[in-house]
């Protein structure tokens, strides 16, 4: 009975103070809804991730590696929507195909780049002094080669392809260079998330909500975690969204080179790769680069979106 | 502003070094660089193998190696056969006195390998940043001055376009136009690859399409960015003064908004510039333009790590050094920043 007692008035109060105003997370996402580029940045995707997911349920996934070369380099038909690939595959199964493994490699490389750079970013940011300026130096190094560079040293340091056969996972082959490019690519983009919350944090580092969480006893890691990490949640948003974009183009680059994910797993990026040399039979490159830049078009459509929405200056 | 420069580059001297032993540490770590000689014709033999690592000091622990690469090791003696019967005086004369060793593969000292690279570069990426960094002003300026008319938005879409479109799409769309498509009706068609045969003309009908691409790729990013630089300044008290005054709108433009717009676009160019050297590695890849980035993608692939190792040191330095000069150039063109 007594606890029943003590929640009413504390629930009455809450409904009292919040229910009219809003939160910042609820005023930032209903600017999301007014903005026209937003909703079609993630129609677009909503139409990609649609087309790679229902996709798979349509054409069964042997179709995508199941290779006839009496029908090679056929351009799209009824039976082949895409066309053929140079041995013989249906594009169309492959791009979709292909398509989750560029999607799964683009958000889960930003996982491991949001997760490298905040550690980083709270360590140089928190603890400050001689460890602050040794990481900021490396990510100030790092920043001055170019990504793709960069990513190409990484992939022949971790990849010996004898080191990483292929591996099943749900009745399907996957070569194990796709979870390489995905650390690749992590590990060599964290730098500007990094800075982020290393300012981030130094602003929030002296306030008096922060020394009061200390006063009362809670140790770095709780207040670390509790009182200084949510600040950065809105820039890190915008941040991990069009990380993905430039995440999936670097996927892209490096296959287009022939460096990325190996066979027998299609990749967007290794597709490209192939095609480079049939610049002749247009529909071998055309498809997968289309969604390639549909994808990345809707990510930095809504990413400009987030900005907008999250930025204190627009709120109305 | 003396002093100033000076406490910089005492401060970016510190930074080279971490970066050039971080980078030392990753190229090391590439495998092994004898490799190539396994396919050659005259395979060495065991031992001859063991005198050459011992020759180029792959033998040594890495902190070693990095030695030696900073500072050579002609003052040093090797022990070829490693039993200590035959020394010979180290040849290298190291990083900090202008040798960047010699190449695994061609054993052409690596920075001669960078020029004969550099200038097929430079040939195709200043042009190309010229135009990109002249039409961003002007689209930019234009459509910030008409901010939502027809234009601007049409501006603003085409930049999201093309700022999303992965560089291989456009390069692969223009050459299937220009030299597929257009040729069957009777058009020339344009050359794909290469830089020609020597002769000016051809070396510009080859760098027609590469431009063309590299500029489509790095105009929307540019014009974005100059366009919400104008939109900025355009807010400014001192527009309304100026408008104010009865200027016309011509003027306002270019002698109030733009110049105070440009500002931020300095510092943009100035950290941009030192990664044309660096080339564009897929562009080169597409269009067969011998160039740096061409180069790192071989040196990389058979592991010519005093040649890779000179392309990345090129960069660091680069970007330092264009750090230092885009802070001198704010200086001078805006006034209010004292040191």
């Amino acid at each position: 009975m007594a606890t029943i007692n003590q929640a009413q008035p504390i629930a009455r109060l809450s409904t009292d103070t919040y229910v009219k105003g809003r939160s910042n997370l609820q005023r930032s996402l209903a600017n999301l809804r007014r903005h026209r580029m937003a909703l079609i940045g993630a129609g677009l995707l909503v139409f990609v991730i649609a087309f790679v997911v229902i996709g798979s349920f349509i054409i069964p996934e042997p179709v995508s590696r199941f290779n006839d070369p009496a029908r090679a380099l056929q351009p799209p038909s009824a039976e082949h929507p895409f066309g053929t690939d140079v041995i013989g595959r249906d594009i169309l199964a492959r791009v979709i195909y292909g398509g989750q493994v560029s999607l799964f490699v683009g958000v889960t490389a930003v996982i491991v780049q949001m997760l490298v750079g905040t550690v980083i970013g709270v360590a140089a940011g928190y603890l400050g002094g001689f460890v602050d300026s040794l990481l900021m130096r490396f990510a100030e190094a790092m920043l001055s080669i170019p990504q793709l560079f960069l990513a190409l040293i990484a992939l022949r340091i971790f990849s010996d392809p004898t080191e990483f056969p292929d591996f099943f996972l749900f009745g399907r082959q996957y070569s194990a260079t796709m979870i390489v490019i995905v650390f690749v690519i992590g590990l060599t983009s964290w730098m500007r998330v990094a800075r982020i919350v290393r300012s981030v944090v130094l602003s929030v580092k002296e306030q008096e909500y922060v020394t009061a969480a200390r006063a009362v006893g809670a140790n770095s890691l709780r207040t670390v975690l509790v009182h200084v990490l949510p600040n950065c949640f809105a820039p890190l948003m915008v941040s991990a969204t069009l990380g993905v974009a430039s995440a999936i183009l670097l996927e892209a680059y490096l296959g287009f080179l022939g460096l990325g994910v190996r066979a027998p797993t299609p990749t967007w990026g290794n597709i490209m790769g192939q095609a480079n040399s049939y610049l002749n039979d247009w529909y071998y490159w055309f498809f997968p680069a289309l969604f390639i830049m549909l994808t990345t078009l809707g990510i930095n459509f809504l990413g400009d979106g987030l900005r907008d929405a999250f930025d204190p200056k627009s709120l109305r | 502003m003396t002093a100033y420069l000076v406490r910089r580059l005492v401060q970016s001297i510190p930074l080279l070094f971490i970066i050039s032993f971080v980078l030392f540490a990753f190229t090391n770590a590439l495998g092994d660089p004898l490799a190539v000689f396994a396919e050659s014709r005259q395979r060495p033999s065991a031992a001859e193998r063991e005198m050459m690592v011992r020759r180029l000091g792959l033998d040594r622990p890495l902190f070693e190696q990095y030695l030696v690469w900073l500072v050579g090791n002609d003052w040093m003696l090797v022990d070829v056969r490693g039993d200590g019967s035959v020394m010979e005086p180290g040849t290298r004369r190291g990083v900090l006195r202008g040798d960047l060793g010699l190449s695994f593969v061609t054993r052409q000292p690596a920075w001669t390998r960078i020029e004969e690279r550099l200038p097929s570069t430079l040939m195709l990426m200043i042009p190309a940043y010229v135009i990109t960094v002249t039409l961003a002003i002007a689209i930019g300026v234009y459509s910030a001055t008409r901010q939502y008319s027809l234009f601007d938005n049409l501006v603003t879409g085409l930049s999201f376009f093309f700022f999303s479109m992965p560089i291989f799409f456009i390069a692969l769309i223009t050459i299937y136009i220009f030299a597929i498509i257009l040729p069957r009706y009777g058009f020339p068609a344009l050359p794909i690859g290469g830089t020609g045969d020597g002769t000016l003309p051809d070396l510009v009908l080859h760098m027609l399409m590469p431009v063309f691409c590299l500029v489509a790729i790095q105009l929307a990013g540019y014009v974005r960015f100059i366009r919400s630089s104008m939109l900025d300044v355009m807010t400014q008290d001192y527009i309304r003064t100026a408008h104010a005054k009865g200027l016309s709108e011509g003027k306002v433009v270019q002698r109030h908004a733009f110049k105070n717009a440009a500002l931020p676009l300095i510092t943009l160019v100035g950290l941009d510039l030192p990664f044309l050297l660096a080339g564009a590695v897929v562009t080169e890849r597409i269009f067969a333009w011998p160039g740096m980035g061409r180069l790192f993608i071989e040196s990389f692939e058979r592991a010519d790590i005093p040649v890779m190792m000179a392309i990345l040191m090129l960069l660091c330095v680069m970007v330092v050094v264009f750090q230092l000069l885009t802070d001198m150039v704010y200086t001078w063109f805006d006034p209010r920043i004292r040191y």
